[in-house]
């Protein structure tokens, strides 16, 4: 079933880029592991979900563009089309000249509502290119103007006129030290907004993806298009084709709908964490090798630890000990910095992934009373490498670890506010 | 003269159509028609003479056409070759021992205070999988408003191939004429060698041939396992003992060998009819002889039918089940309103 994609501003824009990119590319590799049937039905999967096809075969993204600033869209449109590989639709973009200088209002009251009609058009016809039609992204950040403010308010039309598609936003955390003043209004009036008119907040922060670039990938000058691609990378490696449970013969059809079965289906815990293991430079890659073992081990403790990347892992921080008392948990995990988790979805791909033994992440201590480890938690093992990867684990995760940023960006809403 | 060397080009040409045929030049068609008559046997020399530009010999084309009709039923292949499949076929699965399980069944607490966080979660799920039922349902409609359209066109083409068998004997009595007025060609057509296409003869030989590769590839087949079993075995020994080791292999064991036994019934010609598995097309015959893998529908919808009824049994008793569950919850919370689903 196909996701259709709303880029918004100048971070959805970017970031949507390298998502098509990075689906494709390894749709097409050729390091896949597996055989050349598998293969094909790899890659029509991942063509059905997010490509539409023209006569001459160059796959068209599923995807709507828009900003208000003319610059960012040409030069998305004209980097896919430059790749040969794919591109966007022709008329699948929507721009102004006038841009939102950063004021979420702007974005929300004047342009959302201006240019509704010509917005929703544009997602209408390419809702109505899908033969059968799962849901929407909509990429955007949460700092700007346009990203944040259009952003809450093309999701809430959405939830108006397509109330039983779904809905997943992308939303870029900003850094700490963002260069955006009013970043902190821009996000607290996006988030509350979206709350109630998306079904699930994937965040992807920043300052992580700046740390994994850093100091895994060893890039020395960090352009944003390193993030974005490591961003792309996280969102391929839980989007890409992943057998169904039932029957290891057929790939899932609708993994946006398992996903939020599985993650939130309470109304009040919709935001998601990502987390996705191994990270390397290329050039590391050609000399490491990975057990199953050591990978799940890892993505354990950067769960229960709060911890974004594998390196500099706390190692102190464990499950509490005591009984099923719910009270006492609580308050030793606090001590701890244990990060409880409502649900986990762990995704694995590549060599030998029968074999990758799950079990730590069933263990109740991980989890709230409310939830039991049986339902908690899902694990989607897929035999087909991902992007050069002989083997790699993500982890997508409805936890506590966005209470923390959260609050520092409220507070700091707050002292602006008052002051 | 050009839409006869664009017809016959259409029915020679092995591929089905398509819009890239229409772009092929009226010379490269023509040459190709020429090239597969020839192939096939055709006997008249002239028509190979004939220019390519499409300037003359109608005549030539009309019975190199009439030629090719008689000898075989041209619109009936032509029709099986842009054939809609869908709408005529279904997959039979009739192997029980190999069905899997189904998903698990969802954990029941047995008694004790139910936490509303986990009651708002499981409405959130059956909410999640309400919206993709819609989904499915909107997916059904788009695409058999495709199949509708599809199957449009092929009963068209099924009605111009009725309307063509009406009109044909007044064909060939045409035909009779059109090869009368041709001058009868010269014999020395006769000292030309007919290229006879070569129908490869599906004989004993190749039989033997395929008999003997799959023996070395059973062969090679045995080996690899014996390698893996020895691999296996030298793991195995040294994963320790104690008495949930054991317990553990045994069921393993059993496992295995339950799966193992049913894929050898799969595959054993004499223990009577393979278990149907795979699709089916669905066709209707007036003699009511059947082929050996054929499955008589009426049969197939007696079974259906059964198993509808069990599982439409397995249903209302789950939904009883679930039922007296909600009514004890809603007497476990009096200080909350619940507002059941209508009853059916």
């Amino acid at each position: 079933m196909s996701i259709v994609t709303v880029q918004l501003g100048q971070c959805g824009n970017q970031i949507g880029f390298e998502v098509f990119d990075a689906l494709l590319s390894d749709s097409h590799s050729s390091q896949g592991l597996c055989c050349k049937r598998e293969n094909e039905a790899y890659q029509a999967s991942c063509k059905e979900r997010f490509f539409s096809e023209e006569e001459n075969g160059v796959p068209i993204a599923r995807a709507v563009l828009v900003d208000m600033e003319p610059k960012v869209i040409s030069q998305t449109l004209s980097k896919a089309a430059q790749s040969g590989r794919w591109k966007y639709g022709q008329h699948a973009c929507f721009c102004q000249k006038q841009g939102s200088g950063n004021n979420w209002a702007y974005g929300y009251s004047v342009h959302g509502p201006r240019h509704e009609e010509s917005i929703m058009n544009l997602i209408r016809k390419e809702v109505e290119k899908c033969d059968s039609f799962s849901g929407f992204f909509i990429i955007m950040s949460m700092a700007g103007g346009t990203g944040s403010g259009i952003g809450a308010f093309v999701t809430q039309n959405l939830q108006d006129q397509y109330s039983n598609s779904l809905k997943m936003n992308q939303i870029i955390w900003p850094y700490g030290t963002g260069e955006v003043i009013v970043q902190n209004y821009n996000s607290i009036l996006t988030l509350s907004h979206l709350y109630r008119s998306s079904d699930a907040l994937l965040v992807h922060e920043n300052d992580a993806v700046h740390k994994i670039c850093a100091k895994l990938m060893n890039i020395k000058q960090i352009s944003f298009s390193d993030i974005n691609q490591v961003l792309a990378h996280q969102l391929g490696s839980v989007f890409q084709p992943t057998y169904s449970a039932e029957s290891s013969f057929h790939y899932r059809r609708n993994p946006l709908g398992d996903l939020m079965e599985h993650l939130v289906p309470h109304p009040e815990f919709k935001m998601l964490s990502i987390r996705n293991v191994p990270h390397m430079s290329e050039n590391s890659l050609a000399y490491s090798t990975f057990t199953w073992a050591g990978l799940l081990k890892h993505l354990r403790q950067m769960l229960i630890s709060n911890a974004k990347m594998e390196e500099g892992i706390d190692w102190h921080v464990r499950p509490s000990l005591s009984g099923p008392s719910s009270l006492g948990k609580m308050s030793l995990n606090k001590d701890l910095h244990f990060n409880t988790s409502i649900a986990n979805l762990v995704i694995l791909r590549g060599k030998d992934v029968q074999s990758a033994d799950v079990e730590g992440f069933k263990d109740p201590a991980l989890y709230t009373s409310w939830l039991e480890p049986v339902n908690a938690f899902n694990v989607w093992k897929t035999q087909r490498a991902f992007s050069k990867y002989e083997k790699s684990a993500v982890l997508v995760s409805n936890s506590q670890f966005l209470v923390k940023p959260l609050d520092m960006i409220v507070g700091k809403a707050w002292n602006m506010f008052a002051s | 003269t050009c839409a006869l060397w664009q017809l016959l080009f259409r029915v020679l040409s092995p591929l089905p159509a398509g819009n890239a045929l229409a772009s092929i030049a009226l010379e490269v068609q023509a040459r190709l028609v020429k090239s597969a008559l020839c192939s096939q046997g055709y006997p008249r020399l002239a028509l190979a003479q004939l220019p390519e530009d499409g300037s003359q010999g109608s005549r030539e084309l009309l019975l190199a056409l009439s030629w090719l009709l008689a000898r075989g039923p041209v619109p009936e292949q032509m029709l099986a070759q842009t054939r809609v499949p869908l709408g005529d076929e279904m997959t039979v699965c009739q192997c029980e021992a190999l069905a899997s399980l189904g998903p698990p069944a969802p954990h029941m607490e047995a008694e004790g205070p139910v936490d509303v966080r986990h009651v708002q979660w499981l409405m959130g799920k059956l909410r999640f999988r309400w919206r993709q039922l819609v989904s499915s349902q909107q997916e059904q409609c788009a695409l058999l408003s495709k199949l509708l359209r599809t199957l449009e066109h092929e009963s068209r083409r099924l009605e111009a191939v009725l309307a063509w068998r009406r009109a044909e004997p007044v064909f060939w009595q045409w035909m009779d004429t059109v090869l009368g007025t041709c001058a009868p060609e010269a014999p020395a057509a006769a000292s030309q060698p007919t290229f006879l296409p070569w129908v490869p003869e599906c004989g004993d030989g190749e039989l033997e041939l395929v008999v003997r590769e799959l023996q070395t590839l059973e062969e090679e087949l045995r080996e690899a396992v014996e390698r893996r079993r020895v691999a296996w075995e030298a793991k195995a020994r040294g994963c320790g003992r104690g008495p949930e080791w054991s317990a553990a292999r045994r069921a393993f064991r059993e496992t295995v060998e339950k799966e193992l036994g049913a894929l050898q019934r799969c595959w054993e010609q004499d223990s009577g009819p393979a278990p149907a598995h795979g699709p089916h097309r669905l066709v209707r015959r007036e003699d009511g002889a059947a082929g050996d893998r054929d499955l008589q529908a009426a049969e197939l919808i007696r079974t259906l039918r059964s198993q509808e009824a069990c599982l439409e049994a397995v249903l209302r008793q789950l939904q009883g089940q679930c039922r007296q569950e909600l009514a004890r919850l809603a007497g476990a919370l009096p200080g909350l309103i619940w507002i059941p689903p209508p009853g059916r």
